[in-house]
């Protein structure tokens, strides 16, 4: 690892301060759970490490007139076990609650799985975000069991957020600050597909920091399913994250989105049209499943993704389904 | 060295590929085997497994098999190499004939253990194996379940050597009874220094916290590696023939305080006596005063590989049922329970035999679920050599393991075995032929991922 200035700022004002505009100068560490991997492989190799642990302002949940507000250091074990998220997002109590491990949950917080780096082992073993070389990625014809079937490159990584398809479902709202002042994102724009290795994959600059998301407020069932192969320390294969707004026992409207099957959360607008104004039974989700995978392009090695998202549709709009509204 | 690092350097489970065929009568008796194998040791070469498995002794049989060259790292040990393929190549067939003849492969184990070389045994073991897993209440004909999740039972098999190495031990009683074991040998968490320490014990007549054992340094008299599962015969044969001697030492000093001659003496219980009159006894304090101040008995004892004595031999044998749920729309393959029967000759301490058998399962059920080293073919690299996407089992992907060990006086005679390596054997095999059972396809690659299940249930096996 990199030898590095360490800062503890107990405000978001101070912490701004020791921001820089151009990335690779300062990182901001709160969990620790990605940051202390890329340092010690080299993939960061910030001047600067700006802690934002003791800043108060970044924690808590509340209910708010907008919705519900989570704070970026709330933790995932809080947000598996709260109440209001439970009650008002189930889908975003299902994601924080399927995070493998107790102490990553107790340690890893909500801003830091929106913002951490994927986990494509080309990218970690340094070959870049994209995996170039010759420009041509690697993926396409490499090792490419766990990457994208959306999107068709040049980014073949999954976007590794457990939480970013919940929130894409739930039309949530991410806040970001500068010293210029705040802004606000929605969960759909804050995921980037990036172009070429030295973008970024997520809308946060590099002098900002993700201070809070406000989940809106409204009657809706919704859930998240997970296809992972092992209990613990595991990251999921595919998931699906499904909101419905529901008129009777019939569909009036759905969301739709995947996740680990492409660089960013996958919203599928044709599995929602397949399932708008029918009853949910196993072969309308089925069907929406079907159509959440049509436009699906495997690489040469993962092929059974798109099995996996297909049922995870169908798992999650059956999960949803038995909610009370 | 890091993890990664150590993942990526030293070297590779051999790895094997086969085509089997067999033929057989519709009873379930195996007339003939045929087998073209391809395996690859590295860059060396190697990594042959040996076929047919157990059922050695199938007649008309024809092995064709090719060592191929890889530029990759030479073949290590891993708990068994070429057992774990051997194993999963013979039992996978076994059960696919048994399937295609619609007979329980159960039975066809059973029907064709005269193959094997201690049919008695195998017969014995597939029966427990069987009793235990409840494999007639609960085991259904292939592919013959309907629904999403889907459970399966298969078999697997195992045998190794095990022949205690070659080792020294050396014995020695000093005047105020302390006792001192050594031997240069080293313990990997297996229990060795238990066993040492409880064959001294219990042939000196003393508890096992009257003795002090010295391990672990090269001055101390040679020990053998810990390899080919052959420490606990070499150790506790060494451990015993010291022991003896240096009794035998002991009586000598103390035979003429009993008025009686030193073979006429026994170490009970903390006591030198009499055979013949027990009551003629001496505490073991008592005794070793004899030795006189300033001396000392110190005998050594060797186990000879050739001579062992009655002590170890070699040959252990085991079966195993795995028990599975398949989610045949996600290829998650889930362990219910795993049954491992096995014998391992004269057994020291159950305790610690059992704990070896489920280190194994639990290793091998992450040999056959999880683990692999996913090597990218354009650069070059092992892609998950971290403990990140290095996937290992842990303690909710295990299931509930059963260890019933084979203890009878047949197998107490033919003294200690080494237990190390066969119970991890015939996992894949187990694990294989069970989501084959429950799915009714054939899984051709391990580990059994939900990549391989849903390629296999898919039809992408190209």
């Amino acid at each position: 690892m990199q030898s590095f200035a360490y800062a503890n700022p107990a405000t978001v004002q101070e912490a701004l301060a020791l921001l820089a505009p151009t990335w690779g100068e300062a990182d901001v560490l709160a969990g620790g759970t990605d940051l202390l991997s890329l340092m010690k492989e080299h993939l960061h190799t910030p001047k600067r490490v700006v802690n934002i642990k003791n800043i108060k302002e970044l924690e808590g949940i509340q209910k708010t007139a907008d919705g519900i507000r989570i704070g970026a250091l709330v933790t995932m074990d809080e947000l598996a076990k709260n109440a209001d998220i439970k009650a008002a997002a189930k889908s975003l109590s299902d994601a924080a609650a399927a995070i493998p491990s107790p102490q990553i949950r107790h340690m890893g917080t909500v801003g830091g799985d929106l913002c951490q780096r994927p986990r494509c082992w080309y990218y970690r073993q340094g070959f870049g975000l994209l995996a170039m070389k010759d420009g041509k990625s690697l993926v396409p014809d490499g090792a490419n069991q766990y990457h994208a079937i959306f999107g068709g490159g040049p980014a073949y990584f999954v976007s590794p957020s457990s939480l970013g398809p919940a929130l894409v479902a739930l039309g949530a709202k991410i806040k970001l600050v500068s010293a210029k002042g705040p802004r606000e994102v929605a969960a759909a724009s804050f995921f980037l597909v990036p172009q070429n290795d030295t973008s970024r994959e997520i809308a946060l600059h590099p002098d900002e920091i993700l201070t809070e998301i406000v989940v809106p407020a409204g009657a809706v069932r919704s859930s998240t399913y997970e296809v992972r192969q092992k209990e613990a320390l595991d990251w999921p294969l595919a998931t699906a994250s499904v909101v419905l707004h529901m008129r009777g026992n019939v569909v009036a409207s759905a969301k739709v989105v995947m996740g680990h099957v492409a660089a960013k959360p996958w919203d599928s607008a044709d599995a929602a049209k397949a399932i708008a104004g029918k009853a949910i039974t196993a072969e309308t989700a089925e069907a929406a499943g079907k159509a959440a995978v049509a436009g699906a392009q495997p690489l040469s090695q993962n092929a059974y993704k798109v099995t996996l998202a297909r049922v995870a549709v169908k798992r999650a709009l059956l999960e949803a389904a038995k909610q009370k509204a | 060295m890091d993890r990664a690092t150590e993942q990526q350097i030293p070297g590779n489970r051999p790895s094997a590929f086969g085509k089997i065929k067999i033929a057989g009568k519709k009873d379930g008796t195996i007339t003939a085997w045929q087998s073209d194998t391809w395996a690859t040791g590295g860059f060396a070469g190697g990594g042959q497994p040996p076929l047919p498995y157990v059922y050695t002794n199938i007649p008309n049989t024809r092995l064709n098999h090719v060592s191929v060259s890889v530029n990759a790292g030479p073949a290590q040990a891993w708990r068994a190499p070429n057992n774990q393929q051997a194993s999963f190549l013979t039992c996978s067939a076994i059960e696919d004939f048994a399937a295609k003849v619609g007979v329980d492969p159960m039975v066809v184990f059973n029907k064709n253990a005269d193959y094997t070389p201690r049919a008695e045994q195998y017969r014995y073991q597939l029966q427990k194996a069987a009793e235990i897993s409840e494999w007639s209440k609960l085991w259904k004909p292939r592919g013959s379940q309907t629904g999403p999740v889907r459970r399966g039972l298969g078999i697997g098999v195992n045998a190794w050597g095990g022949a205690g190495h070659a080792c020294t031990a050396r014995t020695t009683i000093n005047p105020d009874g302390s006792v001192l074991l050594e031997m240069g040998t080293q313990d990997l968490g297996t229990g060795t220094r238990t066993i040492m320490t409880q064959v001294a014990a219990e042939t000196l007549g003393l508890q096992m916290s009257q003795i002090k054992l010295a391990i672990g340094d090269n001055s101390l008299p040679p020990g053998g590696s810990s390899g080919g599962s052959t420490t606990v015969g070499g150790a506790s044969s060494a451990t015993r023939k010291s022991g003896v001697n240096a009794l035998a030492k002991l009586f000598e000093a103390v035979a003429p305080a009993l008025n009686v001659q030193p073979e006429d003496l026994e170490a009970v219980d903390g006591t030198v006596r009499v055979k013949a009159d027990t009551k003629k006894s001496m505490t073991w304090v008592a005794a070793c005063k004899k030795i006189g101040p300033g001396g000392k008995i110190s005998e050594t004892g060797a186990n000879e590989q050739r001579n062992p004595m009655g002590l170890n031999s070699g040959g252990a044998a085991g079966v195993q049922v795995a028990d599975v749920s398949v989610d045949t729309e996600t290829g998650l393959v889930k362990i219910n329970r795993y049954v491992a029967v096995q014998d391992c000759g004269l057994i020291i301490n159950p305790r610690l035999a059992e704990s070896q058998i489920y280190g194994a399962i639990i290793m091998g059920i992450s040999t056959a679920l999880y683990e692999e080293r996913i090597m990218d073919d354009a650069t070059g690299r092992m892609m998950n050599s971290d403990m990140e996407f290095y996937k290992l089992a842990g303690i909710k992907d295990i299931g509930d393991i059963v260890v019933h060990l084979d203890i009878r006086e047949v197998n107490d005679k033919r003294g200690v075995i080494g237990l190390g390596e066969p119970p991890a054997v015939g996992i894949c095999a187990a694990v294989g032929n069970a989501v084959a059972n429950a799915i009714g396809v054939r899984v051709p690659k391990m580990p059994m991922t939900p990549m391989h299940v849903l390629d296999a249930l898919e039809g992408r096996n190209a």
